[in-house]
């Protein structure tokens, strides 16, 4: 059993030292460690120096008594187990040392065999207290160790929290903040103090995000937390911030256990980005203007030949020149008018003017006015109309001008494109679309555009076509068309073409 | 035989304007409606000057005007860039060809930008050819 392993040791307390000698071989020779003492005093020394597991002392002695030794060990050592040898009969004596917490007693003479009982109990005793104690210890020590790692973790997630950019701002069950981080402190004005365990946070939100936070907390948590609001903050001090939010409600199990809420603050992306539209505004001025000026120079050099023209016709009496002449101002007129026309329609709202009219003849209009200049290159203007599109309510000079606009654009996209074995053409597409709308289609295969010509097609004024563009082309009809709810897309590819696809809405025309 | 002066730009009005005072001031004009129909007359009809324009369809004028001045066989072609454009961007785009491996080349001799007075590309053109 535990004995023989666990070797405790025995102090012997007897006045008889016959009785000391014959327990002590006795108990040696059970494998236990005895030191013997032969009197109350000097066993109580023995035991302050050796510290014993277990003290069997006689009761009746002279001088200090078993009871005294008793009550003394106890004080020094508690754990320490005492066993009592008592008389036969002192049944007094036996009951007074168990109240004052020896562990057993036994009688004299002493019998091995209830000596040995009462040591074992002893010694069980001992093994479960010090099992115990040693759980409690490890227990303690757990405890010091996993509090340790929790406040380790929590004062790291605490920090984490407090150095956030974001405001983080959490409740309990009852929407009472329990935190709020200094990110949060910078968008909402509030000092910590005034807040954290005082507020509602619902008190806190605008109406958008409290009402997003009930509705959340109302359902049975099935739906994922929010993806990112864009929204405002009204601050402390009436500021309005635009700040980015997501937010959950906290559940354990099902039951909303509180509630968290990130805002990123927007002022300085908000800032920056209004920096680069005004930087962006600069620059697309910037290009109109040198744009326009070229235009304008090109123009100007157009009217200086056509008055000279016109005074070498006079000069020399040749109709032919006069008329030459005569023609060149009048189309330079024509393309300084043009030129006005399309700064006043970027420049000002147009409601469109819907009237009766059919696509098909303004389209056919505009690549009849085109193919001339068009057969210079060799290019060919293929009509593509479809017959079921008869009259429709639309404005139809946004329709020509986008037209015009966008059928030029592909024959210059033929002309300037460097293939010398492509057999140039520029198809015009009109058809009715079953979702309500009318498509127009212009499709080249001419030079194509490199995706970064793309992008920037009606994003700023930008021409690649120096002497002829001014930059607005694109720009107005793009505009025209969104002004008629309509959209233009465009598909390109480098070297080999591009296509154009205006959709206006189909209004049919009522008899009437 | 009077001399030849070729005309190249992309805008109708421009030919017209140029080879009208080309004519009223005795030479011959000729025209082409962009850089590769200027080289391909160059070759054939061998002008004497040319007044070339810079953005066109084809080949550009930049181009054109690189061909003229590293091809041995057109150094006797004299050039005036008559252009929309400001002649420092004409330079600037030189200098970047040059600057990407392509030969250097001089600058214009002469560089009228439009819009130009008659009397000044006149006066230009009979400089040059006498």
């Amino acid at each position: 059993m535990l004995s023989a392993k666990m070797n405790p040791k025995i102090l012997l307390i007897d006045d008889e030292e016959p009785i000391l000698r014959v327990l002590s071989m006795s108990l040696r020779s059970d494998g236990y460690e005895v030191i013997t003492a032969q009197s109350g005093k000097e066993g109580l020394e023995l035991f302050k120096q050796a510290s014993p597991d277990v003290v069997l002392t006689d009761i009746r002695m002279p001088g200090m008594d078993g009871l005294e030794v008793l009550k003394q060990v106890k004080e020094i050592k508690p754990e320490a187990e005492v066993i009592i040898i008592t008389g036969d009969g002192d049944l007094e004596a036996a009951i007074e040392a168990l109240q004052n917490d020896a562990s057993d007693f036994i009688n004299k003479p002493v019998h091995d065999k209830a000596l040995k009982v009462a040591l074992e109990r002893a010694q069980k005793k001992l093994a479960i207290r010090r099992q115990l104690d040693e759980y409690t210890y490890d227990l303690e020590n757990m405890v010091k160790i996993a509090t340790g790692e929790f406040e380790r973790k929590s004062s790291f997630q605490a920090k984490l929290i407090r150095s956030s950019n974001d405001g983080i701002i959490a409740t309990d069950d009852e929407w009472k903040i329990v935190i709020y981080n200094p990110g949060a402190e910078k968008i909402f004005g509030h000092p910590r103090s005034e807040v954290v365990r005082k507020i509602d946070a619902r008190d806190l939100y605008p109406p958008e995000i409290r009402q997003l936070f009930e509705l959340s907390a109302a359902d049975d948590g099935s739906k994922k937390e929010s993806a990112w609001l864009e929204t405002f903050i009204i601050s402390k001090d009436q500021e309005r911030i635009p700040v980015r939010f997501s937010g959950t409600v906290l559940r354990e199990q099902h039951a909303m256990m509180g509630s968290v809420a990130f805002f990123q603050d927007l002022r300085e992306i908000k800032r920056l980005e209004r920096d680069l539209l005004k930087a962006e505004r600069l620059a697309a001025i910037g290009q109109t203007v040198s744009g326009m000026a070229h235009c304008i120079k090109n123009i100007l050099h157009g009217f200086k030949g056509g008055s000279y023209l016109v005074n070498v016709g006079i000069d020399k009496n040749n109709t032919d020149k006069l008329k030459n002449g005569w023609q060149m101002l009048q189309r330079n007129i024509t393309r300084t008018s043009d030129l006005v026309l399309d700064l006043l329609s970027y420049s000002k709202e147009r409601e469109p003017e819907y009237e009766v009219c059919a696509p098909n003849t303004i389209a056919d209009d505009v690549c009849e006015l085109l193919k001339e200049s068009a057969s210079d290159y060799h290019i060919e203007i293929i009509k593509n109309y479809s017959a079921s599109l008869g009259d429709v309510l639309m404005d139809g000079r946004t329709l020509y001008r986008s037209l015009m606009n966008l059928v030029s654009n592909a024959i210059d996209a033929c002309i300037f494109d460097d293939s010398l074995t492509k057999k140039h053409h520029v198809q015009v597409t009109t058809a009715l679309e079953p979702n309500g709308f009318v498509r127009f289609e212009i499709q080249d295969n001419g030079s194509g555009m490199s995706p970064e010509v793309k992008d920037k097609l009606f994003t700023s004024f930008f021409s690649t076509k120096g002497a002829k563009g001014t930059g607005l082309g694109l720009l107005v009809t793009h505009k025209l068309i969104q002004e008629h709810q309509g959209t233009i897309d465009v598909m390109s590819q480098l070297g080999k073409g591009t296509t154009f696809i205006i959709r206006l809405p189909y209004r049919r025309v009522t008899a009437e | 035989m009077s001399k030849k002066v070729l005309i190249v730009d992309d805008d109708p009005d421009v030919r017209l304007f140029n080879t009208t005072v080309v004519e009223e001031n005795g030479y011959t004009p000729l025209e082409a409606r962009n850089g590769e129909e200027g080289l391909e007359m160059i070759k054939q009809d061998k002008p004497d000057l040319v007044i070339l324009d810079v953005l066109m369809p084809k080949q550009s004028g930049i181009r054109l005007y690189r061909e003229l001045k590293t091809n041995k066989a057109f150094q006797d072609v004299r050039v005036i860039v008559l252009s929309g454009i400001a002649k420092k961007t004409f330079l600037r785009s030189q200098r970047a060809l040059t600057e990407f491996g392509d030969a250097s080349v001089p600058d214009p001799e002469v560089y009228l930008e439009k819009p130009v007075e008659p009397e000044e590309l006149a006066a230009e053109v009979k400089k040059i050819l006498g």
